[in-house]
């Protein structure tokens, strides 16, 4: 047996026990899950769509923010099996064919992060912002982030990001 | 603002090379990182601060489902490890001297089995007089938080007295005679909270044994080589039996300097033979990570009729918490801070670390740059107050300028304090100092320096004419790597994105200090510069040989050297020398030239002369709510000496994010502590700023070139956290007349205090 199929045997978490059907990123997914996992972990862990983020896992940082059926939500505090039948956008859902949205790319041009880690987050959380509200004023953009922590770069790059992308848009 | 001359690369705001990857989700950081056959640790922690451990019963736990091992201090010798004081333990073996101390540690096959599995060790203490509070802990009475505080080793400029874990002094003159000189005396103590560094990534490692004495560890550490080397000294192997890979770090502000999860995660991938992930959860981070010090400062001041210092004393006592980490050199470096930017012609002053059964401390960006700086820079609104002056103009009175002597002796140059203090002053219009009722502007300046400590740099010709440059130190978000890449781009007359950066691997990236100290940019570019034109010397040699003319004559335009209109390409060099020349490689290693200063003036100090110095002025102008006592920010202005922008753009992110993290320790964050135990442990009551909290920051670059930086730049990271505190509190007493002297600026200290 080898060192994974092993891993996998003696691992009881890995089969789970709760069947759970949703859309992420436009895919329909069928999968088990244990009752007790976060939409975070079956995304990052069973979906291996690692873009996005466990920081806090408590609901407090918005590291872990994906759409959910058109808002933004923490997923770490999301339990799986609650949400069955929805659709789920990842940071990993943004691209088209390989061409970057206006807010990835809003993100790079005004220097929007710098570790990158509440990025993903703070992109979707932008992402389902623009969405319903074309063109936000400052502090519909300010509201719309404000779960998202970053101590990285004090938010002016990450503001003029957004605007530059509803601008755009 | 402008560059001396223009360039190709640097001084432009071009983007990261780091960038796709972070907005796509595809970057990997080290909480990604998994290994096939992981397992999952956790920690379990002392609930008490003092207390004998009497007895520790894993025998329940080892049956729980999903375990794999469990790890206590009895079950392996571990060695005791600390960067200044061999005072830490990995986990507690005959007591715990501080709340959440680890006592054991569990490998499972989930972190969910792993954390029911913790519920079971039992542990039996027997509690000990605790001490919490320094100058208790001062206290020839007090407990001694390390009876045997004597046998530990420690490093020969640490000077230990029981509690006293450190002291270290700067002495000018005579500041009795300077005291009896002055016009008025003013004496006051300044205090500072507990603070976080506020990471948003968890500090996580994992660990696997590649054989009984050897071991790759991928974590999220500042730190390769430090963490590297303390990992050799607990586990007792040679360093390079240990290889550290940092794939990613999601921030790190001083608080991943020192060991996180990476000595645990190594102790329970041993003992479960299986490779073993710890990750901090976020109580933990709040509980038991590595904060910056709250410390206390006693400063007492003499000046002349005019406003000049004619004598300053004063004395910083951090508390190091129960263990030293980083407390002797903030308390050490403390003491520049305590001089400040200015001309003291007597001076003594003095900076001790103290232990106590507190948390162990840190080293968080600048640390020991805020307390301090709170202190002086308030203390000079007061005397500016006391005198009937205005403080931009008592600083003016008093600050360094060119060819001035600094307190440690050394000699100032490229001082770009006062075009600082003119233009923040200018910028926020400081003629104006209380344009409404409840509010007011405030000002503080400071320094820093550009720390010491060599990088090394490996580049290679790929055979598609780009480069690859090879170093040892993380990128942490900062930008530091491109700016480096800018500079090795604009000597090799490519293009930025020519530049492919591989960092941070023990095993395989040169050796280097690492990111901290302001430094990376700054000793990573000059190495990696150094070793561009030793390159660019041998292409330049091939390619005369290949077109059969002088090396004189050769002209270098669009990545490939020509002669007249023969040309050869890089990529053709490096196809050349791929096949017939053994390849094109090139290394570079670099260190900050030693700065000079007067060795009389100090002692025991960690940083005696301070190398390209960077200067910096804060000022804001805020309103305080009359009934709330709740400040908001309506303006902030940053002007910071930065010797020369490499990239702009990621330049006023650091100085934005720098300032927004101050204020944060200014207005609101505080870890707070209870006889050993945090009250606060979640970011709902741990309060960091939001999108909703912040001013826009204006950020104003002045460039007065260091010799010794890449052209010209200083160091910049962590200065913009050391004046916001000041700048705050000097702008809350010019709104409201409240001078609140014990951080943070509460609103309920506003209304009480
Ligand atoms: S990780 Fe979900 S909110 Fe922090
Ligand atoms: S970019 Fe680092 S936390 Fe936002």
């Amino acid at each position: 047996m080898s060192a994974v199929a092993r891993a996998r045997k003696e691992d009881t978490s890995a089969e789970g026990s709760f069947s759970l059907a949703l859309s992420v990123n436009g895919n329909e997914r069928e999968l088990l899950v244990e009752p007790h996992e976060s939409l975070a972990e079956v995304l990052r862990n069973r979906l291996d769509l690692r873009g996005t983020k466990i920081g806090c896992n408590s609901g407090e940082c918005g590291a872990c923010t994906v759409v959910l059926d058109g808002s933004a939500v923490c997923s770490c505090v999301t339990l799986a099996c609650t949400v069955p039948g929805s659709h789920v956008t990842t940071i990993e859902g943004l691209e088209r064919d390989g061409v970057l949205d206006r807010l990835q790319e809003a993100f790079v041009e005004h220097g929007g992060f710098q570790c990158g880690f509440c990025t993903s987050g703070m992109i979707m959380s932008a992402h389902a912002l623009l969405s319903q509200t074309k063109h936000p004023t400052e502090d519909e953009i300010r509201v719309a982030l404000q779960g998202n922590v970053c101590r990285c770069t004090g938010y002016a790059q990450i503001l003029q990001a957004v605007r530059a992308a509803a601008a755009g848009a | 603002m402008s560059a001396p001359k223009e360039f190709e690369v640097v001084g432009k705001r071009l983007n990261r090379l780091d960038g796709e990857g972070k907005v796509t989700g595809a970057a990997v950081y080290a909480s990604d990182f998994t290994l096939p056959g992981m397992l999952h640790g956790k920690i379990l922690r002392s609930p008490h601060a003092h207390a004998r451990i009497v007895r520790i019963d894993t025998s329940a736990a080892r049956k729980m489902p999903g375990v794999r091992a469990v790890v206590t201090g009895a079950s392996q010798k571990l060695n005791r490890f600390g960067n200044f004081i061999k005072d830490f333990e990995v986990f507690a073996n005959e007591r715990v001297y501080h709340v959440g101390q680890p006592v054991a540690g569990i490998a499972a096959d989930s972190e969910y089995a792993a954390e029911q599995a913790l519920r079971a060790i039992e542990v039996e203490y027997a509690e000990l007089p605790a001490v919490f509070d320094v100058m208790e802990a001062l206290d020839k009475a007090a407990p001694l938080v390390h009876p045997d505080w004597q046998s530990l080793k420690a490093a020969p400029i640490i000077v230990r007295e029981g509690n006293r874990c450190s002291r270290t002094v700067i002495k000018v003159g005579d500041v009795e005679e300077g005291f009896r000189n002055s016009y008025r005396v003013y004496e006051h103590v300044f205090r500072t909270s507990p603070v976080h560094a506020g990471y948003t990534e968890p500090r996580v490692a994992v660990a696997q044994w590649t054989a009984s004495d050897q071991a790759t560890v991928w974590c999220n550490t500042q730190l390769l080589f430090d963490t590297q080397s303390t990992l050799a000294e607990i586990f007792g192997i040679p360093p390079s039996h240990i290889r550290v890979i940092v794939p990613g770090i999601g921030g790190g502000f001083g608080g991943k300097l020192r060991l996180g999860m990476e000595h645990y995660a190594m102790a329970l991938a041993r003992a479960a033979k299986r490779p073993v992930r710890v990750m901090s959860s976020s109580e933990e981070e709040l509980t038991a990570a590595l904060f910056r010090q709250p410390a206390t400062i006693e400063l007492k001041t003499g000046v002349d009729r005019d406003g000049r210092i004619l004598a300053k004393e004063g004395r910083i006592v951090v508390d190091a918490g129960a263990c030293s980490g980083s407390g002797p050199l903030v308390a050490s470096t403390g003491t520049m801070i305590l001089a400040g930017p200015y001309r003291l012609p007597n001076a003594n002053l003095e900076g001790i670390s103290v232990y106590t059964n507190n948390h162990p401390n840190g080293s968080i960006r600048a640390p020991s740059g805020p307390m301090p700086n709170f202190a002086t820079e308030s203390q000079m609104d007061m005397i500016a107050e006391d005198l009937g002056l205005d403080p931009l103009e008592l600083r003016l009175r008093n600050i360094l300028r060119e060819g001035d002597i600094a307190v440690n002796g050394q000699k100032m140059t490229a001082v770009g304090l006062e075009e600082c203090l003119d233009k923040a002053a200018t910028a926020i219009g400081w003629d104006l100092r209380k344009p409404g009722p409840n509010r007011g502007k405030g000002l503080a300046c400071g320094w820093w320096m550009t720390s010491r400590g060599s990088s090394g740099s490996y580049l290679k010709l790929m055979q598609d004419g780009t480069l690859t440059m090879m170093v040892g130190v993380v990128e942490m978000g900062t930008g530091a790597l491109t700016g480096a890449a800018q500079v090795v781009a604009e000597e090799m007359g490519m293009k930025l994105t020519d530049i492919n950066v591989v960092s941070a691997d023990s095993l395989t990236t040169p050796y280097d200090f690492g990111s901290q100290g302001s430094r990376t940019m700054f000793a990573v570019a000059n190495a990696s510069r150094e070793a561009a034109r030793d390159l660019l010397e041998k292409m330049r040699t091939r390619a005369a040989k290949a077109l059969g003319t002088d090396e004189q004559a050769l002209v270098m335009r669009d990545k490939a050297f020509w002669s007249d209109e023969k040309k050869i390409t890089f990529a053709e060099i490096a196809a050349q020398a791929n096949t017939a020349g053994g390849g094109l490689i090139a290394e570079a290693t670099y260190i900050a030239p030693a700065v000079e200063h007067d060795a009389s003036r100090v002692q025991n100090h960690f940083s005696p002369a301070w190398p390209s110095p960077s200067f910096h002025v804060h000022a804001t102008d805020l309103s305080v709510d009359e009934v709330l006592g709740e400040v908001t920010i309506n303006r902030y202005v940053v002007a910071q000496d930065v010797g020369y922008a490499i990239n702009p753009t990621y330049l006023e992110g650091q100085l934005e994010g720098g300032a927004v993290q101050g204020v944060g320790q200014a207005l609101s964050e505080e870890i707070i502590i209870a006889n050993g135990h945090v009250k606060n442990g979640n970011l709902t009551d741990y309060k960091m700023p939001t999108a909703m909290d912040v001013p826009k920051i204006e950020v104003i670059l002045v460039t007065h070139p260091s010799v010794a930086g890449p052209y010209g730049a200083k160091g910049v990271g962590e200065p913009p956290t050391i004046q916001p505190p000041a700048a705050v509190a000097n702008a809350v007493a010019a709104a409201c007349g409240k001078r609140i002297m014990h951080l943070p600026i509460t609103a309920e200290k506003i209304l009480l205090g």
